[in-house]
């Protein structure tokens, strides 16, 4: 049986399995709800090893093709190009944390839990794993139920409506991209598959640009990007900690990888004709989600902003179309899953332990708390982009990446994401200070209890993550690279074809020539790449 | 007129029915009120065997100078209509059991309807179709106003019982004028003739069946109807009048949209007004409702927007196949599931003490808390609204996709664009009784009515969900088979 496809329905099978156990048998679940993910984890470790980065490998691999919906030419058709399988491992990586942070903090409706928690997976890894246009959105919106039940079942006051709110933004705006994905399918003559529909479709100027749209809001929407992001601070506030973690780590990075793999690569005329308004509203969230973050009362909410800024960074460095921009905007994809999803872990240490999430409850707990404060700081450290975590490498290959690249006015995106990065780094500082030190005025903070050894074992394989990704990052670069050089050239070629028409057209995509980029300084982790 | 022995073998499957009503209207007369749980039993059987019979009889074409056709489309439709037969009469043993309503008439009534829904498949001659109403109608008539003693039931019937004579007599008036102008009243005439005789008879004939198939702005009867009648009938209302009525409708409009001298496109531009407007207002008025019964009620005039879409998207010639197709897969698909979510609402209805009305009898408080209570029934449930929001992986989503995929290669992509958005409407008040079962805490109330005919129902139209959202092929593919009419 092909190794990809046991790995997106193995927790599927686990989750059928655990069905048949009598719910008050709340430690077999969890513990059967540990042992799928982790096995699963250490299959989607043979991805990780089979998967061949050498240029001559094929752009998909592990790739199963088999009729699914024959009348209707959609087929099960899944493969890994390297970008996928940066996002598989996150999936598989942060589901047995995830499932073990929750060990104590679920309590009520376990099994509903842990079944919830395996078709997530499923549906997550499927997502990524789809090379077929109809089989990826039934994974994409297969992906909204149990995340529904998540936040609606096991989250906190509020939940309600931050979770409809959740399911209505991302249904309606995925709908549209439904019948986007049914146009393409007919014009590319009756299939759905990914690959053929990347070879043969050819749609207007006007069309593409409207099948970009519906695709493009699809994706925004799950970013968020801004303006579409108003759902994410209530979902991410009201859900719980596995909830909020799986939503940060994996499931904004669907909307991102989108972009990547559909959104951009299937209408390059139209994604170079609206990258500038792109990279604008990529621009205004990074701001405008760092800025927010300095209000906010809420440590959940403080971080469910950032998120919204540091997606913003993914997107401009997608926008920037240079090697640079791609590879960082992909290596921020996996650093926000780690970081982000490493704070709102410690957000639920913290919550466990008071019940609150204001940040005015806490202060001065450092001395309390040792290790909760220190690794904490690590965590911000890499979310804010220290030299040395992983944080760093991601956004300096985008700035980078954006001041080399065509954008128009480049230099200026570049300088204002800067400013995001240093605002990231006050707003994340300052929740530390808050929080961690000066005097503990609370009495119900002095008799915090330390990190326990179930939580060590959560954090550990974030941390050394954290370290791992800051200081070796090529063999995460590497896998990424054909993809991002593949779609380099399809951008290339659209503009071929655009100054075919008018061969006046600037050039708008790759790098400034080589005497502008001396300003670009090259990130020492791209030395060996061309 | 003598009748050739082979056309009325071909309508075997409607003898069958027949047959299996009268038997259960002699044994009733014999039987003793204590031994009437066999007849629940017996009608899901005789249904069996009417779908086995018109799988098994080789279709024989135009049949009784084509007034009626038994083709692959007119099985298919057999097929669904026998399915939803069986599951309502599972579905309508408990519910009658459990309210001392049990007598061997209800179901006599249900096999007799089926017999009209059936002949509607294949009926080919406007007067052919004028019986299948009439047959079908009068039986549900008396069913819809089995519970008569009720102020709501009564109103229901009586409301059923007058909207459905007007809209026979639209129907049969225009049949009248159709023949005025072509000099016959087969399907196939249509075509031949053209003019403002023709065009008005068409009209009322089409308002005839926009009536029965509940289509925006001839829906008015449909939430009191369906929220009046004994629950399990309305499960067989919205499933088997819908699919019947869907079923000629579909014949009678692929003739019309086909016929030159009819103006070109002018019917296909009034049944995509039609389309958009019930599916506007089937799911804007869906909303606010606080009864399922009632939600639902308005979900199926939805639904008969998008199936609408399915059958505007026949009009154009090349799209014709794939768009007949995906109307009879969406009735295979809804009426799995529309049945199930009735199942669901029966089973959960206040039942209620001799003269008292509860108006809350299908709130939605009713399904507070179900999860924890029933965890199968809600489980069940979820499954059911999953698929009526069209949510993957379910049937209702690979319908859905099917119609839009019909709409789009018809060029129709203002109905396409508007379903798509409507039907996310729909999520909205589809995951309230979501939220309600898992979200909400229980209250306390008197048990669900479960038996294990009820849970047979359930599962097999939970499993009919699933299966035809995970592997829609064979059904697909059916339904392609059936959409290539017989000429």
């Amino acid at each position: 049986m092909n190794l990809l496809t046991l790995v997106v329905f193995l927790p599927l099978a686990g989750a059928i399995a655990a069905s048949f156990f009598p719910a008050a048998e709340r430690g077999q679940h969890r513990a059967l709800a540990l042992v799928v993910s982790l096995a699963t984890f250490l299959l989607s470790l043979g991805l990780w090893f089979g998967f061949s980065s050498a240029s001559g490998a094929p752009e998909f691999q592990f790739e199963v093709n088999v009729p699914w919906i024959r009348t209707l030419g959609i087929g099960y058709h899944v493969g890994l190009d390297g970008v996928a399988l940066l996002l598989v491992m996150l999936t598989t990586a942060l589901t047995p944390i995830v499932v073990l942070s929750a060990w104590n903090a679920v309590q009520e409706r376990v099994k509903e839990f842990m079944i919830s928690m395996l078709v997530l997976e499923t549906a997550m890894i499927g997502t990524f794993a789809a090379l077929d246009l109809v089989l990826f959105y039934v994974f994409w919106e297969g992906v909204l139920i149990p995340m529904y039940l998540l936040i609606g079942i096991w989250g906190s006051d509020n939940r309600l409506y931050a979770t409809v709110k959740f399911f209505l933004y991302t249904f309606v705006a995925s709908v549209l991209m439904l019948v986007a994905i049914i146009y393409v399918g007919g014009q590319a003559g009756g299939t759905f598959d990914y690959v053929q529909i990347r070879q043969s479709l050819h749609v207007s100027g006007s069309a593409q640009r409207w099948l970009f749209l519906a695709f493009a809001v699809a994706f925004a929407v799950k970013v968020p990007m801004f303006p579409f992001h108003t759902w994410l601070p209530d979902a991410h506030t009201e859900a719980p900690t596995a909830g909020s973690v799986i939503l940060a780590g994996v499931l904004l990075k669907m909307g991102t990888f989108g972009f990547f793999r559909y959104a951009m690569p299937l209408f390059p005329e139209a994604a170079l004709h609206y990258r500038s308004a792109i990279a604008a509203l990529a621009l205004v969230g990074i701001v405008y989600g760092a800025l927010m973050c300095f209000v906010q009362k809420d440590m959940k909410r403080l971080v469910a902003y950032s998120s919204v800024s540091h997606l913003g960074f993914v997107m401009l460095g997608l926008m920037a179309l240079t090697a640079e921009g791609l590879t960082g905007g992909v290596y921020q994809m996996l650093n926000h899953g780690v970081s982000t999803g490493a704070l709102f872990l410690m957000v639920g240490i913290l919550y466990e332990r008071r019940h609150t999430r204001l940040i005015s409850e806490y202060g001065g707990i450092a001395r309390q708390v040792p290790w909760i404060a220190a690794t904490f700081v690590i965590v911000t450290l890499s979310s804010i982009g220290l030299p040395g975590t992983n944080g760093f490498v991601g956004e300096f290959l985008i700035l980078s990446g954006t001041w080399v690249g065509r954008l128009a006015r480049a230099p200026w995106f570049s300088a204002v994401a800067a400013t995001g990065v240093i605002l990231g780094a006050v707003y994340m500082l300052v929740l530390v200070e808050r929080v961690f030190f000066g005097p503990m005025n609370n009495p119900k903070n002095a008799k915090l209890p330390d990190l326990s050894l179930r939580e060590w074992v959560v954090l550990a394989p974030l941390l050394i993550l954290i370290g791992v990704m800051g200081l070796v990052p090529q063999p995460f670069l590497d896998p990424a690279k054909p993809a991002v050089d593949r779609l380099l050239a399809r951008f290339a070629a659209a503009e071929q074809r655009l100054r075919e028409q008018d061969p006046a057209r600037p050039p708008t995509t790759g790098s400034q020539p080589p005497g502008f980029a001396a300003t670009g300084a090259q990130s020492p982790a791209l030395a060996g790449r061309d | 007129m003598n009748l050739p022995a082979g056309d009325v073998a071909a309508l075997l499957p409607i003898g069958i029915l027949m047959l299996g009503g009268l038997v259960l209207l002699m044994t009733e007369v014999f039987l003793t009120s204590g031994r009437r749980g066999y007849q629940a039993g017996l009608t899901v059987t005789v249904a069996a065997l009417a779908a086995i019979a018109a799988v098994a009889v080789p279709p024989a074409g135009r049949i009784f100078g084509g007034q009626a056709v038994v083709d692959a489309f007119s099985i298919f439709v057999t097929v669904t209509v026998c399915g939803g037969l069986a599951l309502s009469a599972l579905v309508g043993a408990p519910w009658l059991h459990a309210r001392g309503a049990e007598r061997g008439e209800f179901y006599a009534l249900l096999l007799f309807a089926a017999c009209g829904m059936c002949l509607l498949g294949s009926a080919a001659d406007l007067l052919v179709a004028f019986i299948g109403i009439e047959v079908m109608s009068l039986s549900t008539y008396a069913l819809a106003a089995w519970m008569r003693r009720g102020r709501k039931p009564a109103e229901a019937a009586f409301k059923y019982f007058l909207l459905g004579a007007f809209s026979s007599a639209l129907f049969i008036y225009g049949a009248a004028l159709v023949y005025g102008a072509t000099g016959s009243t087969l399907f196939s005439s249509i075509g031949r003739a053209s003019g403002p005789l023709l065009t008005t008879g068409l009209g009322l004939v089409g308002a005839g069946l926009a009536f029965k198939i509940a289509a925006v702005p001839f829906h008015l009867w449909t939430p009191d109807v369906y929220e009046g009648a004994p629950t399990p009938v309305t499960a067989f209302m919205a499933a088997g009048v819908k699919t019947a009525a869907f079923a000629v409708l579909t014949r009678l409009l692929v003739v019309v949209f086909a016929a030159a001298g009819l103006g070109s496109g002018t019917f296909v531009k009034v049944v995509a007004v039609l389309a958009l407007l019930t599916m506007l207002f089937g799911n804007l008025l869906a909303l606010p409702q606080r009864s399922v019964k009632r939600m639902l009620a308005y979900s199926s005039i939805a639904h008969a927007g998008y199936l609408l879409v399915g059958i505007v998207s026949a009009g154009a010639a090349g799209a014709r196949e794939g768009a007949l197709s995906s109307v009879l897969f969406y009735l295979a698909a809804y009426t799995a599931t529309v049945i199930g979510a009735f199942a669901v609402v029966g089973a959960l209805e206040r039942r209620a003490a001799p003269g008292e009305e509860p108006s809350d009898a299908w709130d939605l408080t009713r399904l507070a808390g179900l999860a924890r209570r029933r965890p199968g029934l809600a489980f069940a449930m979820a499954v059911f609204m999953i698929s009526l929001a069209g949510v993957p992986p379910s049937a209702g989503f690979i319908a859905k996709l099917l119609v839009f995929k019909a709409a789009i290669s018809a060029q129709a992509y203002g109905l396409a664009v508007v379903g798509v958005l409507t039907s996310a409407l729909g999520a909205y008040y589809y995951l309230r009784v979501v939220v309600y079962m898992y979200m909400r805490a229980p209250e306390a109330g008197d048990e669900p009515v479960l038996s294990p005919a009820l849970t047979v129902a359930l599962t097999a139209s939970a499993l009919t969900v699933v299966v035809l959202g995970v592997g829609p092929e064979s059904v697909a593919a059916l339904a392609r088979a059936a959409s290539t009419m017989a000429p």
